[in-house]
Protein backbone atom coordinates (compact mmCIF):
# COMPACT_ATOMS: atom_id res chain seq x y z
CA UNK A 1 0.00 0.00 0.00
CA UNK A 2 1.35 3.51 -1.10
CA UNK A 3 1.15 6.22 1.42
CA UNK A 4 -0.19 9.44 0.21
CA UNK A 5 -0.20 11.56 3.41
CA UNK A 6 2.16 10.48 6.56
CA UNK A 7 2.05 12.82 9.72
CA UNK A 8 3.42 12.34 12.67
CA UNK A 9 2.98 14.27 16.19
CA UNK A 10 1.28 17.31 14.61
CA UNK A 11 0.80 19.96 16.77
CA UNK A 12 -0.58 23.50 16.57
CA UNK A 13 -1.37 26.58 18.79
CA UNK A 14 -2.73 30.06 18.57
CA UNK A 15 -2.27 33.58 20.03
CA UNK A 16 -5.60 34.40 21.51
CA UNK A 17 -4.83 38.29 22.22
CA UNK A 18 -2.37 40.02 23.56
CA UNK A 19 -1.16 38.81 27.28
CA UNK A 20 -3.26 35.81 26.63
CA UNK A 21 -2.20 32.43 26.57
CA UNK A 22 -2.08 30.60 23.43
CA UNK A 23 -4.80 28.19 22.64
CA UNK A 24 -3.60 24.49 21.71
CA UNK A 25 -5.61 23.33 18.94
CA UNK A 26 -3.93 20.10 17.94
CA UNK A 27 -2.03 17.75 20.65
CA UNK A 28 0.22 15.34 18.52
CA UNK A 29 -1.59 14.02 15.86
CA UNK A 30 -0.74 11.18 13.78
CA UNK A 31 -2.64 10.11 10.73
CA UNK A 32 -1.46 7.81 8.14
CA UNK A 33 -3.54 8.02 4.56
CA UNK A 34 -3.41 5.57 2.25
CA UNK A 35 -3.03 6.37 -1.97
CA UNK A 36 -6.31 6.50 -3.94
CA UNK A 37 -8.24 6.45 -1.14
CA UNK A 38 -11.46 8.45 0.24
CA UNK A 39 -10.44 9.84 3.91
CA UNK A 40 -12.83 11.29 6.15
CA UNK A 41 -11.96 13.23 9.38
CA UNK A 42 -14.80 13.93 11.60
CA UNK A 43 -15.09 15.74 14.00
CA UNK A 44 -17.47 18.68 16.19
CA UNK A 45 -16.87 22.74 15.83
CA UNK A 46 -13.98 23.54 17.19
CA UNK A 47 -12.40 19.95 16.73
CA UNK A 48 -9.03 20.96 14.84
CA UNK A 49 -9.89 19.46 11.75
CA UNK A 50 -9.69 22.90 9.32
CA UNK A 51 -6.55 23.81 10.95
CA UNK A 52 -4.60 20.23 10.54
CA UNK A 53 -5.92 19.94 6.70
CA UNK A 54 -4.54 23.41 6.42
CA UNK A 55 -1.31 22.19 7.22
CA UNK A 56 -1.36 19.28 5.45
CA UNK A 57 -2.46 21.57 2.62
CA UNK A 58 0.86 24.13 3.50
CA UNK A 59 -1.38 26.87 4.19
CA UNK A 60 -0.40 27.06 7.83
CA UNK A 61 2.68 25.71 9.69
CA UNK A 62 2.69 23.38 12.35
CA UNK A 63 4.61 24.24 15.81
CA UNK A 64 5.53 20.92 15.91
CA UNK A 65 5.83 17.70 14.12
CA UNK A 66 6.38 16.23 10.50
CA UNK A 67 3.63 15.94 7.66
CA UNK A 68 4.90 14.49 4.44
CA UNK A 69 2.30 14.43 1.86
CA UNK A 70 3.05 12.64 -1.59
CA UNK A 71 6.44 12.34 -0.55
CA UNK A 72 6.84 15.86 0.26
CA UNK A 73 7.39 17.62 3.25
CA UNK A 74 4.77 20.11 4.12
CA UNK A 75 6.89 23.17 5.33
CA UNK A 76 10.54 22.65 3.42
CA UNK A 77 9.08 21.36 0.27
CA UNK A 78 5.66 23.37 0.08
CA UNK A 79 6.05 25.20 -3.21
CA UNK A 80 6.42 21.60 -5.30
CA UNK A 81 4.08 20.15 -3.35
CA UNK A 82 1.66 22.91 -3.98
CA UNK A 83 1.79 21.82 -7.62
CA UNK A 84 0.25 18.57 -6.88
CA UNK A 85 -2.04 18.58 -4.80
CA UNK A 86 -5.39 21.47 -4.19
CA UNK A 87 -8.27 21.84 -2.09
CA UNK A 88 -11.94 23.26 -1.80
CA UNK A 89 -13.91 24.73 0.89
CA UNK A 90 -17.14 25.42 2.29
CA UNK A 91 -18.76 28.48 1.78
CA UNK A 92 -17.08 28.79 -1.80
CA UNK A 93 -15.28 32.24 -2.30
CA UNK A 94 -14.08 33.97 -5.39
CA UNK A 95 -13.89 37.67 -6.94
CA UNK A 96 -16.88 38.31 -7.05
CA UNK A 97 -16.98 40.19 -10.22
CA UNK A 98 -15.14 37.49 -12.56
CA UNK A 99 -17.14 35.11 -14.48
CA UNK A 100 -16.89 31.64 -13.67
CA UNK A 101 -14.28 31.24 -16.71
CA UNK A 102 -12.59 34.03 -15.85
CA UNK A 103 -12.26 32.97 -12.04
CA UNK A 104 -10.91 29.29 -13.40
CA UNK A 105 -8.43 31.44 -16.11
CA UNK A 106 -7.19 32.86 -13.30
CA UNK A 107 -6.26 29.96 -11.12
CA UNK A 108 -5.26 28.05 -14.02
CA UNK A 109 -2.40 30.47 -14.59
CA UNK A 110 -1.95 30.58 -10.98
CA UNK A 111 -0.67 27.19 -11.74
CA UNK A 112 1.60 27.86 -15.03
CA UNK A 113 -0.95 26.76 -17.34
CA UNK A 114 -1.27 29.08 -20.55
CA UNK A 115 -2.28 29.32 -23.95
CA UNK A 116 -4.49 26.40 -25.61
CA UNK A 117 -3.67 24.14 -22.59
CA UNK A 118 -5.55 26.58 -20.35
CA UNK A 119 -8.44 27.30 -22.88
CA UNK A 120 -8.64 23.40 -23.06
CA UNK A 121 -8.84 22.61 -19.53
CA UNK A 122 -11.30 25.41 -18.54
CA UNK A 123 -13.15 23.77 -20.66
CA UNK A 124 -13.08 20.64 -19.72
CA UNK A 125 -13.76 21.61 -16.70
CA UNK A 126 -17.28 23.79 -17.37
CA UNK A 127 -18.37 20.58 -19.21
CA UNK A 128 -17.49 17.84 -16.37
CA UNK A 129 -18.98 20.40 -13.83
CA UNK A 130 -22.01 21.55 -16.20
CA UNK A 131 -20.74 25.29 -15.93
CA UNK A 132 -21.16 25.83 -19.83
CA UNK A 133 -24.36 27.42 -19.64
CA UNK A 134 -22.64 30.00 -16.87
CA UNK A 135 -19.28 30.39 -18.26
CA UNK A 136 -20.20 34.03 -18.76
CA UNK A 137 -22.34 34.90 -14.90
CA UNK A 138 -20.18 36.02 -12.52
CA UNK A 139 -19.34 35.21 -9.46
CA UNK A 140 -21.68 37.22 -7.35
CA UNK A 141 -24.62 36.24 -9.83
CA UNK A 142 -24.37 32.41 -8.78
CA UNK A 143 -26.21 30.30 -6.83
CA UNK A 144 -25.05 28.65 -3.99
CA UNK A 145 -24.74 25.37 -5.93
CA UNK A 146 -23.30 26.82 -8.46
CA UNK A 147 -20.70 28.17 -6.37
CA UNK A 148 -19.32 24.96 -4.79
CA UNK A 149 -19.09 23.50 -8.47
CA UNK A 150 -16.77 26.45 -9.61
CA UNK A 151 -15.02 25.30 -6.05
CA UNK A 152 -14.51 21.73 -7.09
CA UNK A 153 -13.62 22.67 -10.47
CA UNK A 154 -11.53 25.18 -9.28
CA UNK A 155 -9.81 22.42 -7.18
CA UNK A 156 -9.12 20.39 -10.50
CA UNK A 157 -7.34 23.24 -12.37
CA UNK A 158 -3.98 21.49 -12.16
CA UNK A 159 -4.81 18.09 -11.99
CA UNK A 160 -4.29 17.40 -8.92
CA UNK A 161 -3.07 14.16 -7.40
CA UNK A 162 -4.35 15.09 -3.89
CA UNK A 163 -7.60 16.86 -3.47
CA UNK A 164 -8.27 18.69 0.40
CA UNK A 165 -11.95 19.32 0.99
CA UNK A 166 -13.19 21.27 3.58
CA UNK A 167 -16.49 20.24 4.15
CA UNK A 168 -17.46 20.28 0.70
CA UNK A 169 -21.61 20.31 0.92
CA UNK A 170 -21.67 22.56 3.77
CA UNK A 171 -24.68 25.14 3.18
CA UNK A 172 -25.61 22.82 0.20
CA UNK A 173 -29.81 21.99 -0.33
CA UNK A 174 -29.70 17.86 -0.25
CA UNK A 175 -29.89 17.28 -4.13
CA UNK A 176 -27.08 19.48 -4.29
CA UNK A 177 -25.41 18.26 -2.39
CA UNK A 178 -26.00 14.80 -3.29
CA UNK A 179 -24.81 15.65 -6.75
CA UNK A 180 -21.53 16.96 -5.23
CA UNK A 181 -20.95 13.65 -3.51
CA UNK A 182 -21.93 11.44 -6.36
CA UNK A 183 -18.71 13.84 -8.20
CA UNK A 184 -16.27 13.45 -5.68
CA UNK A 185 -16.89 9.38 -5.69
CA UNK A 186 -16.87 9.57 -9.40
CA UNK A 187 -13.65 11.45 -9.46
CA UNK A 188 -12.17 9.02 -7.45
CA UNK A 189 -13.23 5.98 -8.48
CA UNK A 190 -12.52 6.80 -12.30
CA UNK A 191 -9.01 8.84 -11.48
CA UNK A 192 -7.52 7.21 -8.63
CA UNK A 193 -7.12 10.81 -6.96
CA UNK A 194 -6.77 10.44 -3.60
CA UNK A 195 -9.13 12.61 -1.17
CA UNK A 196 -8.95 14.12 2.34
CA UNK A 197 -12.32 15.31 3.35
CA UNK A 198 -13.54 16.71 6.79
CA UNK A 199 -17.02 16.81 7.23
CA UNK A 200 -19.66 17.12 9.94
CA UNK A 201 -22.05 15.50 8.00
CA UNK A 202 -21.68 11.54 8.92
CA UNK A 203 -23.44 10.25 6.75
CA UNK A 204 -21.21 12.22 4.04
CA UNK A 205 -18.62 9.85 5.53
CA UNK A 206 -20.27 6.97 5.79
CA UNK A 207 -21.49 7.31 2.02
CA UNK A 208 -17.76 8.81 0.68
CA UNK A 209 -15.14 7.10 2.97
CA UNK A 210 -13.22 4.09 2.84
CA UNK A 211 -11.40 4.90 6.10
CA UNK A 212 -12.20 7.68 8.93
CA UNK A 213 -10.77 9.38 11.57
CA UNK A 214 -12.23 11.24 14.69
CA UNK A 215 -10.77 14.63 15.92
CA UNK A 216 -11.73 15.90 19.59
CA UNK A 217 -10.50 19.02 21.27
CA UNK A 218 -7.49 18.77 18.57
CA UNK A 219 -6.82 14.58 19.79
CA UNK A 220 -7.31 12.13 17.45
CA UNK A 221 -9.54 9.89 19.14
CA UNK A 222 -9.49 6.49 16.79
CA UNK A 223 -9.58 5.84 12.74
CA UNK A 224 -10.17 3.14 10.92
CA UNK A 225 -12.64 1.77 8.43
CA UNK A 226 -16.23 1.23 9.77
CA UNK A 227 -15.46 -2.35 10.33
CA UNK A 228 -12.78 -1.71 12.55
CA UNK A 229 -14.00 0.83 14.98
CA UNK A 230 -17.15 -0.92 15.03
CA UNK A 231 -15.04 -4.00 16.16
CA UNK A 232 -12.73 -1.97 18.80
CA UNK A 233 -15.40 -0.16 19.86
CA UNK A 234 -17.65 -3.33 20.68
CA UNK A 235 -20.52 -1.81 19.24
CA UNK A 236 -23.22 -4.01 17.17
CA UNK A 237 -25.74 -4.20 14.65
CA UNK A 238 -29.09 -4.15 16.30
CA UNK A 239 -31.20 -7.21 14.93
CA UNK A 240 -35.03 -7.46 16.64
CA UNK A 241 -37.26 -10.71 16.47
CA UNK A 242 -40.85 -10.55 16.62
CA UNK A 243 -42.79 -13.53 17.58
CA UNK A 244 -46.17 -14.35 17.04
CA UNK A 245 -47.01 -16.87 20.56
CA UNK A 246 -44.05 -15.79 23.02
CA UNK A 247 -41.00 -15.65 22.98
CA UNK A 248 -39.23 -19.33 22.92
CA UNK A 249 -37.14 -20.78 25.92
CA UNK A 250 -33.30 -20.01 24.83
CA UNK A 251 -30.36 -19.14 26.06
CA UNK A 252 -29.88 -16.33 23.87
CA UNK A 253 -26.16 -14.73 25.09
CA UNK A 254 -24.65 -18.22 23.83
CA UNK A 255 -26.28 -17.97 20.51
CA UNK A 256 -22.80 -17.06 18.21
CA UNK A 257 -21.75 -13.18 17.73
CA UNK A 258 -24.41 -11.85 20.85
CA UNK A 259 -23.14 -8.91 22.22
CA UNK A 260 -26.22 -7.96 24.35
CA UNK A 261 -29.72 -9.46 24.54
CA UNK A 262 -32.98 -7.92 26.04
CA UNK A 263 -36.52 -9.90 26.15
CA UNK A 264 -39.65 -8.14 25.86
CA UNK A 265 -43.10 -9.05 25.97
CA UNK A 266 -42.88 -11.05 22.38
CA UNK A 267 -39.62 -9.13 21.47
CA UNK A 268 -36.17 -10.23 21.35
CA UNK A 269 -33.55 -7.09 20.67
CA UNK A 270 -30.04 -8.63 19.93
CA UNK A 271 -27.46 -6.30 19.33
CA UNK A 272 -25.01 -9.31 17.15
CA UNK A 273 -20.98 -8.39 16.01
CA UNK A 274 -22.49 -8.94 12.21
CA UNK A 275 -25.81 -9.30 11.67
CA UNK A 276 -25.83 -10.31 8.12
CA UNK A 277 -23.26 -13.22 9.07
CA UNK A 278 -25.21 -14.55 12.37
CA UNK A 279 -29.08 -14.15 11.16
CA UNK A 280 -28.85 -17.29 9.55
CA UNK A 281 -27.72 -19.37 12.74
CA UNK A 282 -30.10 -17.46 14.97
CA UNK A 283 -33.42 -18.46 13.03
CA UNK A 284 -32.31 -21.50 12.63
CA UNK A 285 -31.73 -21.73 16.35
CA UNK A 286 -35.06 -20.40 17.28
CA UNK A 287 -37.05 -22.10 14.87
CA UNK A 288 -35.39 -25.30 16.67
CA UNK A 289 -36.26 -23.70 20.07
CA UNK A 290 -39.92 -23.96 18.11
CA UNK A 291 -40.17 -19.95 17.97
CA UNK A 292 -42.70 -18.35 15.35
CA UNK A 293 -40.86 -15.45 13.89
CA UNK A 294 -43.37 -12.70 12.40
CA UNK A 295 -40.56 -10.53 11.89
CA UNK A 296 -37.59 -9.77 11.50
CA UNK A 297 -35.68 -5.84 12.26
CA UNK A 298 -32.54 -5.07 11.26
CA UNK A 299 -30.55 -1.85 11.94
CA UNK A 300 -26.56 -1.90 11.09
CA UNK A 301 -24.33 0.36 13.31
CA UNK A 302 -23.73 3.33 11.76
CA UNK A 303 -21.46 6.10 11.66
CA UNK A 304 -23.44 8.64 14.37
CA UNK A 305 -23.60 5.54 16.72
CA UNK A 306 -19.65 5.23 16.27
CA UNK A 307 -19.26 9.06 16.61
CA UNK A 308 -21.46 9.35 19.81
CA UNK A 309 -19.20 6.44 21.24
CA UNK A 310 -16.47 8.42 20.65
CA UNK A 311 -16.73 11.76 21.44
CA UNK A 312 -18.79 11.07 23.72
CA UNK B 1 13.16 29.35 -13.60
CA UNK B 2 10.64 28.22 -16.18
CA UNK B 3 10.03 31.22 -18.13
CA UNK B 4 6.44 30.19 -19.91
CA UNK B 5 4.89 29.21 -16.45
CA UNK B 6 6.45 32.34 -15.04
CA UNK B 7 4.84 34.78 -17.29
CA UNK B 8 1.71 32.81 -17.14
CA UNK B 9 1.24 33.57 -13.13
CA UNK B 10 2.93 36.91 -13.72
CA UNK B 11 -0.17 37.36 -16.43
CA UNK B 12 -2.50 36.02 -13.67
CA UNK B 13 -2.58 38.99 -11.03
CA UNK B 14 -2.23 41.25 -14.62
CA UNK B 15 -5.15 40.17 -16.32
CA UNK B 16 -7.14 39.75 -13.00
CA UNK B 17 -6.61 43.91 -11.72
CA UNK B 18 -7.07 44.98 -15.55
CA UNK B 19 -10.54 42.81 -15.42
CA UNK B 20 -11.22 44.47 -12.18
CA UNK B 21 -10.69 47.75 -12.93
CA UNK B 22 -12.70 47.47 -16.37
CA UNK B 23 -15.77 46.21 -14.71
CA UNK B 24 -15.75 48.78 -11.62
CA UNK B 25 -16.75 52.55 -12.49
CA UNK B 26 -14.88 53.43 -9.72
CA UNK B 27 -12.06 52.66 -11.70
CA UNK B 28 -12.62 55.22 -13.94
CA UNK B 29 -13.21 58.06 -11.07
CA UNK B 30 -10.10 57.11 -9.60
CA UNK B 31 -8.10 57.60 -12.72
CA UNK B 32 -9.94 60.27 -14.59
CA UNK B 33 -11.92 62.24 -12.52
CA UNK B 34 -10.40 62.73 -9.15
CA UNK B 35 -7.18 63.25 -11.02
CA UNK B 36 -9.05 66.41 -13.46
CA UNK B 37 -10.06 67.48 -10.69
CA UNK B 38 -7.15 67.70 -9.09
CA UNK B 39 -5.38 69.59 -12.22
CA UNK B 40 -8.18 71.87 -12.59
CA UNK B 41 -7.98 73.00 -9.23
CA UNK B 42 -4.45 73.53 -8.77
CA UNK B 43 -4.02 75.09 -12.45
CA UNK B 44 -6.94 77.31 -11.53
CA UNK B 45 -5.18 78.75 -8.35
CA UNK B 46 -2.33 79.35 -10.18
CA UNK B 47 -4.23 81.41 -12.66
CA UNK B 48 -5.90 83.88 -10.24
CA UNK B 49 -2.40 83.71 -8.12
CA UNK B 50 -1.29 85.03 -11.74
CA UNK B 51 1.78 82.78 -10.99
CA UNK B 52 4.86 83.21 -13.89
CA UNK B 53 4.81 80.10 -16.24
CA UNK B 54 7.73 78.55 -14.55
CA UNK B 55 6.35 78.20 -11.05
CA UNK B 56 2.85 77.26 -12.77
CA UNK B 57 4.48 74.66 -14.24
CA UNK B 58 6.25 73.63 -10.78
CA UNK B 59 3.26 73.21 -9.46
CA UNK B 60 1.48 71.70 -11.88
CA UNK B 61 4.25 69.17 -11.87
CA UNK B 62 3.34 68.30 -8.47
CA UNK B 63 -0.32 67.93 -9.14
CA UNK B 64 0.52 65.29 -12.16
CA UNK B 65 2.64 63.79 -10.04
CA UNK B 66 0.29 63.13 -7.27
CA UNK B 67 -2.06 61.64 -9.42
CA UNK B 68 0.14 59.41 -11.07
CA UNK B 69 1.55 57.80 -8.20
CA UNK B 70 -1.52 57.49 -6.56
CA UNK B 71 -2.90 55.70 -9.33
CA UNK B 72 0.39 53.79 -10.08
CA UNK B 73 0.39 52.36 -6.33
CA UNK B 74 -3.11 51.30 -6.02
CA UNK B 75 -2.98 48.19 -8.24
CA UNK B 76 -0.21 46.85 -6.12
CA UNK B 77 -1.70 47.94 -2.82
CA UNK B 78 -5.11 46.01 -3.94
CA UNK B 79 -3.37 43.24 -5.50
CA UNK B 80 -4.32 40.88 -2.18
CA UNK B 81 -6.68 43.42 -0.70
CA UNK B 82 -8.66 41.75 -4.05
CA UNK B 83 -8.71 38.38 -2.79
CA UNK B 84 -9.35 39.58 1.25
CA UNK B 85 -12.12 41.01 -0.25
CA UNK B 86 -13.27 38.13 -1.91
CA UNK B 87 -12.46 35.73 1.09
CA UNK B 88 -10.14 34.33 -1.58
CA UNK B 89 -6.85 34.39 -0.40
CA UNK B 90 -6.10 30.87 0.54
CA UNK B 91 -6.70 29.67 -2.81
CA UNK B 92 -4.14 32.12 -4.27
CA UNK B 93 -2.00 30.89 -1.94
CA UNK B 94 -2.31 27.49 -1.59
CA UNK B 95 -1.37 27.73 -5.36
CA UNK B 96 2.50 27.32 -6.24
CA UNK B 97 2.50 31.65 -6.75
CA UNK B 98 5.76 33.89 -5.54
CA UNK B 99 5.65 37.25 -4.53
CA UNK B 100 7.92 38.21 -7.66
CA UNK B 101 4.41 37.04 -9.69
CA UNK B 102 2.36 39.32 -7.31
CA UNK B 103 4.54 42.16 -7.53
CA UNK B 104 5.72 42.22 -11.15
CA UNK B 105 1.75 41.24 -12.22
CA UNK B 106 -0.53 43.86 -10.46
CA UNK B 107 2.69 46.18 -10.87
CA UNK B 108 2.46 46.18 -14.26
CA UNK B 109 -1.59 47.12 -14.73
CA UNK B 110 -0.20 49.91 -12.00
CA UNK B 111 2.32 51.47 -14.20
CA UNK B 112 -0.34 51.36 -17.54
CA UNK B 113 -2.95 52.94 -15.41
CA UNK B 114 0.06 55.57 -13.98
CA UNK B 115 1.28 56.32 -17.24
CA UNK B 116 -2.11 56.95 -18.79
CA UNK B 117 -3.20 59.04 -15.81
CA UNK B 118 0.27 61.32 -16.36
CA UNK B 119 -0.46 61.20 -20.78
CA UNK B 120 -3.91 62.24 -19.73
CA UNK B 121 -3.49 64.97 -17.02
CA UNK B 122 -0.10 65.89 -18.65
CA UNK B 123 -1.67 66.65 -21.34
CA UNK B 124 -4.94 68.75 -20.10
CA UNK B 125 -2.16 70.91 -17.75
CA UNK B 126 -0.46 71.76 -21.32
CA UNK B 127 -3.44 72.72 -22.77
CA UNK B 128 -5.18 74.31 -20.28
CA UNK B 129 -2.25 76.00 -18.20
CA UNK B 130 0.67 76.40 -20.71
CA UNK B 131 2.64 74.23 -18.79
CA UNK B 132 5.83 72.86 -20.54
CA UNK B 133 6.06 69.17 -19.59
CA UNK B 134 8.81 68.72 -22.63
CA UNK B 135 11.73 70.89 -21.96
CA UNK B 136 14.03 68.12 -20.01
CA UNK B 137 13.39 66.19 -23.16
CA UNK B 138 12.75 62.46 -23.70
CA UNK B 139 15.47 61.13 -21.84
CA UNK B 140 14.40 63.70 -18.86
CA UNK B 141 10.60 62.33 -18.84
CA UNK B 142 11.81 59.01 -18.74
CA UNK B 143 13.81 58.90 -15.76
CA UNK B 144 11.17 61.26 -14.19
CA UNK B 145 8.39 58.54 -14.84
CA UNK B 146 10.73 55.87 -14.06
CA UNK B 147 11.20 57.29 -10.51
CA UNK B 148 7.81 58.03 -10.33
CA UNK B 149 6.61 54.15 -10.57
CA UNK B 150 9.62 53.06 -8.65
CA UNK B 151 7.90 55.18 -5.59
CA UNK B 152 4.87 53.58 -6.44
CA UNK B 153 6.05 50.51 -6.06
CA UNK B 154 7.54 50.97 -2.57
CA UNK B 155 4.20 52.31 -1.57
CA UNK B 156 2.45 49.45 -3.01
CA UNK B 157 4.48 46.84 -1.48
CA UNK B 158 4.29 48.27 1.82
CA UNK B 159 0.58 47.92 1.65
CA UNK B 160 0.89 44.46 0.70
CA UNK B 161 3.09 43.58 3.78
CA UNK B 162 0.42 45.47 6.19
CA UNK B 163 -2.73 43.61 4.36
CA UNK B 164 -1.15 40.45 4.80
CA UNK B 165 -0.32 41.39 8.69
CA UNK B 166 -3.37 43.25 9.39
CA UNK B 167 -5.64 41.94 7.07
CA UNK B 168 -8.64 44.42 5.18
CA UNK B 169 -7.63 47.39 8.29
CA UNK B 170 -4.98 47.86 6.19
CA UNK B 171 -7.42 49.20 3.03
CA UNK B 172 -6.68 53.00 4.24
CA UNK B 173 -3.13 52.61 4.44
CA UNK B 174 -3.05 52.08 0.39
CA UNK B 175 -4.01 55.61 0.44
CA UNK B 176 -2.48 57.40 3.47
CA UNK B 177 0.76 56.31 2.75
CA UNK B 178 0.71 58.10 -0.57
CA UNK B 179 -0.54 61.26 0.68
CA UNK B 180 1.62 61.17 3.97
CA UNK B 181 4.75 60.55 1.09
CA UNK B 182 3.76 63.65 -1.06
CA UNK B 183 3.07 66.08 1.39
CA UNK B 184 6.73 65.33 3.04
CA UNK B 185 8.42 65.67 -0.26
CA UNK B 186 7.59 69.04 -1.60
CA UNK B 187 5.10 68.53 -4.18
CA UNK B 188 3.67 71.73 -4.22
CA UNK B 189 7.01 73.69 -2.92
CA UNK B 190 10.45 73.67 -2.44
CA UNK B 191 11.67 71.70 0.48
CA UNK B 192 13.39 74.65 1.24
CA UNK B 193 10.34 75.66 2.41
CA UNK B 194 9.98 73.22 5.01
CA UNK B 195 10.38 73.27 8.53
CA UNK B 196 13.98 71.59 9.08
CA UNK B 197 12.82 68.53 10.94
CA UNK B 198 10.33 67.61 7.97
CA UNK B 199 13.27 68.73 5.39
CA UNK B 200 15.21 66.39 6.91
CA UNK B 201 12.46 63.02 6.37
CA UNK B 202 12.15 64.61 2.98
CA UNK B 203 15.92 63.78 2.27
CA UNK B 204 15.04 60.09 2.92
CA UNK B 205 11.87 60.03 0.05
CA UNK B 206 13.42 59.38 -3.17
CA UNK B 207 10.38 61.24 -4.66
CA UNK B 208 12.17 64.34 -3.29
CA UNK B 209 15.46 64.03 -5.21
CA UNK B 210 13.31 62.82 -8.69
CA UNK B 211 11.00 66.01 -8.31
CA UNK B 212 14.46 68.37 -7.84
CA UNK B 213 15.47 66.69 -11.02
CA UNK B 214 12.99 67.17 -13.16
CA UNK B 215 12.14 70.96 -12.26
CA UNK B 216 15.92 71.96 -11.85
CA UNK B 217 14.95 72.27 -16.05
CA UNK B 218 12.52 74.64 -15.49
CA UNK B 219 15.82 76.62 -13.67
CA UNK B 220 14.90 75.78 -10.36
CA UNK B 221 18.16 75.38 -8.63
CA UNK B 222 18.59 72.29 -6.89
CA UNK B 223 18.73 71.22 -3.38
CA UNK B 224 20.73 68.64 -2.71
CA UNK B 225 23.26 67.51 -4.96
CA UNK B 226 23.97 64.36 -7.28
CA UNK B 227 19.62 64.06 -7.23
CA UNK B 228 19.43 60.74 -9.77
CA UNK B 229 22.12 59.20 -7.28
CA UNK B 230 20.43 59.56 -3.85
CA UNK B 231 16.85 59.20 -5.58
CA UNK B 232 17.58 55.65 -7.59
CA UNK B 233 19.42 54.10 -4.38
CA UNK B 234 17.20 54.92 -1.97
CA UNK B 235 14.16 53.38 -4.28
CA UNK B 236 16.45 50.37 -4.50
CA UNK B 237 16.81 50.00 -1.16
CA UNK B 238 13.53 50.75 -0.48
CA UNK B 239 12.04 48.25 -3.03
CA UNK B 240 14.61 45.65 -1.31
CA UNK B 241 13.11 46.49 2.35
CA UNK B 242 10.13 46.02 1.67
CA UNK B 243 10.19 42.77 -0.91
CA UNK B 244 11.80 41.52 2.33
CA UNK B 245 9.35 42.84 4.67
CA UNK B 246 6.24 41.24 2.41
CA UNK B 247 8.40 38.14 2.87
CA UNK B 248 8.92 37.79 6.17
CA UNK B 249 4.79 38.91 6.93
CA UNK B 250 3.84 36.13 4.34
CA UNK B 251 6.20 33.33 6.46
CA UNK B 252 4.63 34.94 9.84
CA UNK B 253 0.79 34.81 7.66
CA UNK B 254 1.38 30.80 8.03
CA UNK B 255 2.48 30.81 11.53
CA UNK B 256 -0.42 33.18 12.91
CA UNK B 257 -3.15 31.52 10.94
CA UNK B 258 -3.66 34.90 9.07
CA UNK B 259 -4.30 33.26 5.47
CA UNK B 260 -7.25 31.16 7.15
CA UNK B 261 -8.66 34.03 8.97
CA UNK B 262 -8.18 36.18 6.13
CA UNK B 263 -10.52 33.79 4.21
CA UNK B 264 -13.42 33.36 6.33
Amino acid sequence: MQTAIIAQGISKSFKTGFFQPRKQVLHDVDLEVASGAIFGILGPNGAGKTTFISILATLLRPDAGQARVLGLDVVRDAGRLRKRVNLAASGAHFLWCLTVEENLKFYGRLYGLGGKALSAKVGELLDLFELQPHRRVTFERLSTGLKQRLALAKALINTPELLFLDEPTSGLDPEMAGHIREEILRLNQETGLTILLTTHNLREAELLCGEVAFLKEGRLLARGTMADLQERLGLGDHLSLFFQDGVPALDYARLPGILVHKIENNRVDLKVDRAEERLAPILAAVSQARGRVVRVQLKEVDLTEIYHEITH
Amino acid sequence: MRLPTDFNKILAFAARSALVNRRNIFAVFEMLFWPAIGIFSVGLLTRFLNLDAETVTFILIGAVSMNTIQIAQLDLSYALLYSVWAKSLKHEFMAPVRLTHILVGAGAVGLVRGLLVFVVMGFFSMWLFNMDLSRPGAGGLLIFLTGMFLNAAVIGASVLALVLRFGQRAEVAAWAFSYLMLLLCGLYYPVSVLPAWIGKLAQIIPLTYFLEYYRHFYGFSLNYPHPLLYGFSLSVVYLCVCYALVHYTLKSALHRGTLLRLSE
